[in-house]
């Protein structure tokens, strides 16, 4: 049955998959009663799995000529298309919005910006469950995509560790040694990878209502940790409290580094996750700025010593280390504490803070957005050995072979992205203030774009900005930019480029 | 004795030159016939050509009847497969492998290089012999030769006098009862290339060079009392960063003292491997005998260069540089013994020579029984031997005033129990001492019978 279906093309796999999920919200919504909604998401759930059934059936001769970048557009494909078939149900649901605001709403969740057009109390928790899956889905994608279609071209962070030419296979030493079929390869992880990911959804979901928490709300939350999607139903995640506050901190672990996750075959690299350069660079930068903004209270703030100090300074402590922790890896849950650390350190604009943490973002084939920890830590590798160079031009640098690659090619690699994400930034900026938002609107909406945090509107900008006030262009123009931030705009350059380069 | 020795390398071949030269039935064999047949003619040894570790190979060197193996080819794998080939097939008693890779080597894995285990019954390694002398220079800079006796309690300095030393032109006598606290004796001295164990009456001259065996705690009086100066060593310059080099920085970095170690190595690869195996020390890539590579390692400011490439020539140029260029102490490692006379004039502190280390460790198991360590002294002109005294020796229960030692041969200290003492005229050698003796080349078979060790022991 796998077998079968991994020959299918995996777009209309994908397809399937979304219909399949659609139940879980119609089974939630009988479960609250809320039969109209549960109906709706029943109907559409059926309409997609008959239409990828008959996709499936009329495409299963389809063999591509280049499998490892036919999966490479589909995954392309998956983010241009499958909002469209996610937003069947969502408009059954809600006969008054619009088509544009659906498709944003489908599409800032799929690529787990979790950017929202609607005002909280608009949509029932039924709903809000299904951009939470959505959500999921998307993060299990772009995780699955990590793994098995980027690795082996050299995408999505790879490029930085093998120092290949991005968007190329590995070709085989000899004839002896088989390069591994992409589909069996796409199978293959997802066998792996599903009950592990899945696994922690669980087991998050669990703690977070043992700290009280209703269900969905739970589950929510745990959708939107594990995917980084930062998507909250009704009640947000402040409403838990410290003990569910703790909780998602201790799993934004699996978005800092991809040694996080328990499952064999997952360790590239040897030695323990806490010689991980990536979870190192994180609690560096986290310690930092932490650190940062909580003494600057005694230079700067004027202590008037109203009230506990010490209760203060430690939920002010929390409520930085949980944010900062937070946008880091894109995910954007905000602490309740965050009020208080903002009053903390007085800093005016504290989310500039943010933004800069969502552009460095996660680990490498994690499911956090941005540029990535490996090529930040790749340009500070190459920044210390040129300096080293400085005091002795002909030193060799140690490292290990790989050490020295990643510093080296793998630093031109990651300067590369580098440059072509701050492009993307400065064109969608510009273009953003060509359709009339305001400069600086427009550069926190790009950065959340680009980098997956769609929760930046509300912090990034002084005065929060909402989404649902925008434009219908600006809309479309940002969930474009959401998509091409998350498949990384080296990956879309490897899928557009070399097909046309090379025949 | 009936040795065969396994690869004609520079280890092989030294080995093979000394065994050969006290008589012994020496068989060596390598793949190489150029080698084989050029140390046939050069060397009183028979060659066998063909693959040390194959039995019909080996039995063609007359394993059948040898007493002893040493395996030195420049594989490790290869020596210990030959000795257990050698201990399978032939049951040769005595099997000595030469093992490189330092992997083999790590403490948690001592016990795997046995008798029973993998047939081998010493485990020689070279580099790591090398790099230990390196060290002991190091330590003592202002001596040209080191070598630690009696498990670290007493020391062999090498040094090298000048004209402002306090002690000229007085005998040695005089010396002794000038300063009786100190437990040094001088044991050999060179003057004119030729070395000798002095009398009594004998004076130390402006340019001789002195072999002093000391206790270590007296390491640093005996080295301030012949005109020397002990200064700490903090930053060292290591050209060469093959195996001997990167053994040193390892052991360098491994002191809790920090010291600043930069390497130099031609070769990219090499350099870079080095790069990976170490912590703090800088390498640098490059030609060791280029003077703007030496500014940038601040060869101007170092306190020693240690030159430890391959090549005997570099080495020695390299260490002229440095000391050209302002390096305070410069040792070069020598593996031709003839170019060793060069140290002097060339101005060279201290030399290292891989064949009288690794020669050595060799004799010392060869002199086995109650022989604890043997050094071999210059170009195998003399020799320092410790060795237990049996009950059954001449010297037991002798006073050392009338002990017929032979004119070449001077006793170093003695060492009863755990106490070293310095050798007087009525001192008395009882059984179980152990006594360090300088001896003269010529005079080794005298002082095996005073022992009542032989070479035919087993």
């Amino acid at each position: 049955m796998l077998a079968r279906l991994s020959e299918l093309p995996l777009l209309v796999v994908l397809l399937g998959v979304s219909g399949a999920l659609a139940f879980v919200p119609a089974i939630h919504g009988l479960a609250v009663s809320d039969y109209a909604v549960a109906r709706d998401f029943f109907y559409s759930a059926l309409i997609l799995l008959i239409i990828a059934a008959m996709l499936g059936m009329a495409t299963a001769a389809y063999s591509p000529r280049d499998p490892a970048q036919s999966h490479l557009a589909s995954l392309v494909g998956a983010y241009l298309v499958l909002p469209f078939a996610m937003l069947l149900p969502w408009l059954q649901a809600l006969p008054d919005t619009t088509f544009v605001n659906a498709w944003f709403e489908m599409t800032a969740s799929f690529t787990t910006t979790g950017a929202t057009g609607y005002a909280v109390d608009r949509l029932s928790d039924t709903l809000h469950l299904w951009r939470a899956i959505v959500g999921w889905y998307g993060g299990f994608l772009i995780l699955l995509a990590a793994y098995a279609i980027l690795a082996p071209l050299s995408l999505g962070g790879f490029e930085v560790a093998s120092g290949r030419v991005p968007g190329r296979r590995a070709s085989a030493l000899t004839q002896a040694q088989r390069v591994a079929e992409p589909a069996q390869r796409l199978s293959r992880w997802a066998v792996r990878l599903l009950p592990v990911y899945s696994g922690l959804t669980l087991i998050l979901w669990v703690g977070l209502m043992i700290t009280g928490e209703g269900a969905t709300t739970a589950l929510i939350h745990s959708m939107g940790t594990l995917s980084t999607s930062g998507i909250s139903g009704q009640s947000g995640l402040a409403g838990g409290g410290f003990p569910a506050e703790l909780v998602v901190f201790l799993f934004f672990l699996f978005s800092l580094s991809r040694r996080a996750l328990p499952a064999p075959g997952f360790a590239a690299a040897p030695g323990t996750l806490l010689t991980d350069p990536e979870l190192r660079l994180a609690m560096q930068i986290l310690g930092v700025v932490t650190l940062m903004l909580f003494f600057r209270h005694w230079f700067v703030a004027d202590s008037t010593g109203d009230g506990d100090a010490a209760v203060d300074a430690l939920s002010a402590l929390w409520g930085i280390l949980f944010t900062a922790t937070s946008f880091l890896t894109t995910t954007g849950y905000v602490s309740a504490d965050w009020q208080a650390a903002a009053a903390w350190s007085s800093v005016n604009s504290l989310g500039m803070i943010l933004l800069g943490l969502a552009i460095f973002g996660g680990g490498i084939a994690t499911t956090a957005g941005g540029v990535k920890l490996l090529r930040i830590f790749a340009l500070l590798r190459h920044g210390g050995r040129e300096l080293e160079r400085i005091v002795h031009p002909s030193s060799v640098g140690g490292g290990g072979t790989e050490g020295r690659r990643l510093y080296q090619e793998g630093a031109q690699l990651a300067w590369v992205f580098f440059m072509l994400f701050a492009i993307s930034l400065a064109l969608l900026t510009g273009l953003l203030t060509l359709m009339g938002v305001s400069f600086e609107q427009a550069l926190v909406l790009a950065i959340a774009a680009l980098t997956t945090t769609g929760q930046l509107a509300d912090l990034g900008a002084p005065e929060p900005i909402i989404y649902s006030t925008l434009a219908s262009p600006v809309k479309l123009a940002l969930g474009l930019a959401m998509i091409l931030g998350r498949l990384e705009t080296l990956a879309l350059l490897a899928c557009v480029l070399p097909a046309r380069g090379r025949r | 004795m009936k040795v065969i020795i396994c690869g004609a390398g520079q280890v092989g071949w030294q080995i093979a030159r000394h065994l050969a030269g006290e008589k012994n039935d020496v068989t060596l064999v390598d793949v190489n016939p150029e080698l084989v047949r050029r140390a046939t003619e050069t060397l009183d040894v028979q060659g066998v050509v063909g693959f040390a570790s194959h039995p019909d190979v080996l039995e063609r060197a007359g394993a059948r009847d040898a007493d002893m193996l040493i395996a030195a080819t420049h594989s490790d794998e290869v020596n210990m497969v030959t000795c257990q080939v050698a201990q399978a097939a032939f049951n040769i008693t005595r099997k000595i492998a030469r093992i490189r890779a330092p992997n083999y080597l790590g403490a948690q894995y001592s016990d795997v290089m046995n008798h029973d285990r993998l047939a081998i019954d010493v485990v020689i390694s070279p580099e790591r012999e090398v790099a230990e002398a390196a060290l002991q220079r190091l330590a003592a800079p202002a001596t040209f030769d080191t070598e630690s006796f009696m498990g670290g309690r007493a020391q062999l300095l090498g040094i090298q006098l000048d004209e402002d030393c306090p002690v000229l032109n007085t005998a040695l006598r005089q010396l002794n009862e000038l300063f009786s606290t100190l437990r040094a004796i001088v044991v050999g001295i060179r003057r004119e290339g030729r070395l000798f164990a002095p009398e009594p009456g004998d004076q130390l001259l402006a340019d001789d060079q002195i072999y002093v065996f000391t206790h270590f705690e007296d390491v640093n009086r005996a080295i301030e009392i012949f005109g020397k100066k002990t200064k700490k060593q903090e930053r060292i310059v290591i050209v060469g960063g093959g195996h001997v080099g990167l053994a040193v920085a390892r052991a360098l970095e491994a002191r809790s003292n920090r010291v600043h170690t930069k390497i130099i190595e031609k070769d990219r690869a090499v350099a870079e491997a080095a790069a990976d195996m170490l912590e703090r020390t800088i390498v640098l890539h490059g030609d060791g005998m280029d003077i703007d590579l030496l500014m940038e390692a601040a060869i101007d400011r170092a306190d020693a260069i240690l030159a430890v490439t391959d090549d005997d020539k570099t080495n020695l140029l390299v260490a002229v540089r440095a000391k050209q260029a302002g390096c305070q102490m410069t040792i070069a490692l020598v593996n031709d013994p003839t170019l060793a006379p060069l140290i002097g004039p060339l101005d060279i502190d201290a030399y290292i020579n891989p064949r009288a280390t690794t020669v050595s460790s060799i004799l010392r198991h060869i002199r086995h029984g109650r022989v604890r360590a043997v050094y071999s002294i210059g170009d195998a002109e003399a020799e320092m031997i410790e060795a237990q005294v049996l009950s059954t020796s001449p010297l037991s229960g002798k006073l050392v005033r009338d002990i017929a030692f032979p004119e070449g041969v001077l006793v170093g200290a003695v060492m009863k129990g755990e106490r070293v003492v310095k050798p007087t005229g009525d001192l008395r050698i009882e059984a179980g001492d152990v006594v360090a003796l300088f001896t003269m080349s010529s005079d080794v078979p005298e002082v095996e019978r005073l022992l009542q060790v032989s070479i035919d022991f087993f």
